[in-house]
């Protein structure tokens, strides 16, 4: 089959996508795909460690249970404060965002 | 190693054993593409006949055939040849590609339902999860087409859509939870098998009530009518529809239906286990018109619900009466009554 | 079906493409519904990246989760933040500041995976066999680690009063 560097490769790749999103973006919404794309790729490595290790646990699978789960309430939240700084300020430009004016 | 090119006696070797391979049969033709469609269309003609019988009046009644058997077949022509009009500005990749996920998001849960003890195409260990993923994909589909269809009465059907489907998908999942506490297995099958002795709908009662009721918000039908309500919204979020489109609309809409009362009686009534000589698959599939039928029925007889006491009633009224169902059958398992009346 | 098998490889590679192209694609897209449905996609493919790791409970939680209730909140903000805002906000970078970011990830995920690429030798090529049921799930998440499992549900009930909040505020 494939070899465990093979996914930290695939979740190398993710990682740095995301960390592109993250700083180069300006749109708030995109950050937070950028955020949900690094939380992924952290959680495929959990997932093809605990796959490969010798013998193979199931306790990894947990960690990516509680990882998604973590993923899912700041999302929301996130979303939560896009929408009312959007409400405030009218724009979801972080840059303007960020200087925290009126 | 040098692949030669395989002869043609071997490759109609190869077709003839994929075409009578138990795969293929499940896959096409009986719990697979066949039945799916067969079934849905006879969905369409019972629904407007039982309708029109409670509602006093005939129904289809000249379609060809005695009782307008062909009325669907009717209808399905009739919205091929007609147009299909984009609106003004609309986003046509999202308006075209949309529907066909529909249709295909709605027929894929069947891969894991048991229609029989040989029929079903994919046992999976996960298969309840693997139905709960595919129908919370129903909203995010719902709201992608209300939005692409860029007109103001279908986004906010839409997003009452979206809300009632989203409110109601967690007491459904939830009084589920006590059926796979009862079973101990998340897999269908084994779901199926626990229930040899006595069904499943005698000591989860209250889940069954509290599925039923969540299955007629998910699956948009009266009392829940509101997305969809004439004097409303006009049709709600596929109002932009026409013709081929709204046919596939259409059919993802039955194919639901018929998911959803497969799914209670998977759950609830027994899967296939019947008694006497028929076949188990006809056992299944006369439970799940039964529970059809008592899908179909309350859209002649109730009221429409407004649409915030809609919302108020799954998120607070249903979802206590779901959790208290949990704590309910952990007590009646843990006290051992239930180990008493055969189950395990 | 036995009679015709897919190598495990090119199983691999397809996953690996569409999901990293879906990320691209989302992060890239003019507009941000496009977007949203190529992190959809992405989300998919690291749902397919868990069933070949024998993870098929977590495949589903990905599915139902990320797909299912992150993806709607987000198409959801994304129609109300109204469209003019939008349209005026290009994110094509500007200033140089998209070369940067470009060089600070690839030379992130480069060390990365040069890291893992030079210890290839020591790292296992093949997984061993193993019986991961999804049974097997339930006792470690109740008996052997409950209060993490306490700790999330907790964290749950603060993340909802804290989203309830956000939403009233400014009324």
């Amino acid at each position: 089959m494939v070899a465990v560097t093979s996914y930290i490769i695939v979740s190398a790749a993710l990682l740095g996508i995301g960390i592109y999103g993250l700083t180069v973006k300006k749109n708030a919404i995109r950050i937070l795909f950028a955020i949900e794309i690094i939380v992924n790729a952290a959680n495929l490595n959990f997932a093809a460690f605990t796959r490969y290790m010798n013998p193979p646990q199931v306790s990894g699978q947990v960690i990516v249970f509680y990882s998604i789960a973590a993923a899912a309430m700041e999302a929301a939240v996130g979303l939560a404060l896009i929408l009312v700084a959007f409400r405030i300020n009218s724009t979801i430009d972080v840059r303007k965002l960020s200087k925290l004016k009126g | 190693m040098v692949l030669l090119p395989p002869t043609p006696a071997e490759i109609v070797a190869l077709i003839i054993a994929i075409v009578t391979s138990h795969t293929f049969v499940t896959i096409v033709f009986f719990p697979g593409f066949i039945h799916l469609a067969l079934i849905v269309i006879i969905l369409t003609w019972y629904e407007r006949k039982l309708l029109a019988r409670i509602q006093l009046r005939i129904g289809p009644l000249y379609a060809g055939g005695p009782g307008g058997i062909l009325q669907p077949m009717a209808d399905g022509v009739k919205l091929i040849f007609k147009e299909v009009m984009i609106p003004y500005k609309a986003n046509k990749p999202l308006f075209l590609g949309v529907p066909l996920m529909l249709v295909f998001l709605a027929a894929l849960p069947f891969a894991v339902i048991p229609f029989g003890q040989n029929w079903v195409i994919a046992n999976l260990d996960v298969g309840l999860i693997f139905v709960f993923a595919m129908t919370s994909l129903f909203p995010s589909m719902i709201l992608l087409f209300a939005w692409a269809s860029n007109s103001k009465y279908p986004f906010l059907g839409g997003l009452r859509s979206l809300f009632q489907q989203v409110a109601y998908e967690i007491p459904m999942w939830i009084s589920a939870l006590s059926v796979v506490m009862l079973a101990g297995s998340l897999n269908l099958m084994d779901i199926v098998y626990a229930q040899s002795k006595m069904w499943f709908i005698i000591p989860a009662l209250l889940s069954f009530i509290v599925f039923f009721i969540a299955i007629l918000a998910e699956l948009e039908r009266l009392p829940f009518d509101l997305p969809e309500a004439e004097p409303e919204l006009v049709a709600g979020w596929f109002t932009e529809s026409s013709g081929a489109i709204f046919m596939v609309i259409f059919m993802a809409l039955y194919m639901k239906l018929y998911l959803m009362a497969s799914l209670v009686t998977t759950l609830f009534l027994g899967g296939w286990w019947g008694p006497g000589p028929l076949p188990q698959p006809v056992w299944f599939i006369i439970k799940t018109l039964i529970v059809a039928t008592f899908i179909i029925i309350p859209r002649g007889v109730y009221p429409r619900l407004r649409v915030d006491l809609l919302i108020k009633l799954g998120w607070t009224r249903l979802l206590i009466i779901a959790i208290a169902n949990v704590f309910l059958t952990i007590l009646l398992i843990n006290s051992g009554i239930l180990s008493s009346w055969g189950l395990p | 079906m036995a009679l015709i098998s897919i190598p495990p490889d090119i199983t691999f590679i397809v996953l690996a493409v569409v999901t990293i192209i879906g990320s691209i694609i989302a992060l890239q897209a003019k507009e941000l519904i496009y977007g949203a449905v190529a992190l959809a996609v992405s989300f998919i493919g690291i749902a397919g990246f868990f069933v070949f790791l024998d993870a098929p409970y977590l495949a589903m939680l990905q599915i139902a989760i990320y797909v299912g209730a992150i993806v709607v909140l987000i198409l959801f903000t994304i129609m109300l933040v109204r469209r003019e805002v939008m349209d005026e906000l290009t994110d094509t970078p500007e200033h140089g500041e998209g070369t940067a970011g470009l060089w600070l990830a690839g030379l992130l995920a480069v060390a990365i995976a040069g890291v893992a690429a030079l210890a290839g030798p020591d790292l296992p090529t093949q997984p061993k066999p193993a019986d991961l049921r999804v049974s097997d799930l339930g006792p470690v998440l109740a008996i052997q680690y409950p209060i993490p499992l306490i700790i999330l549900a907790l964290l749950m009930s603060a993340a909802l009063l804290g989203a309830l909040v956000l939403a009233k505020l400014e009324r």
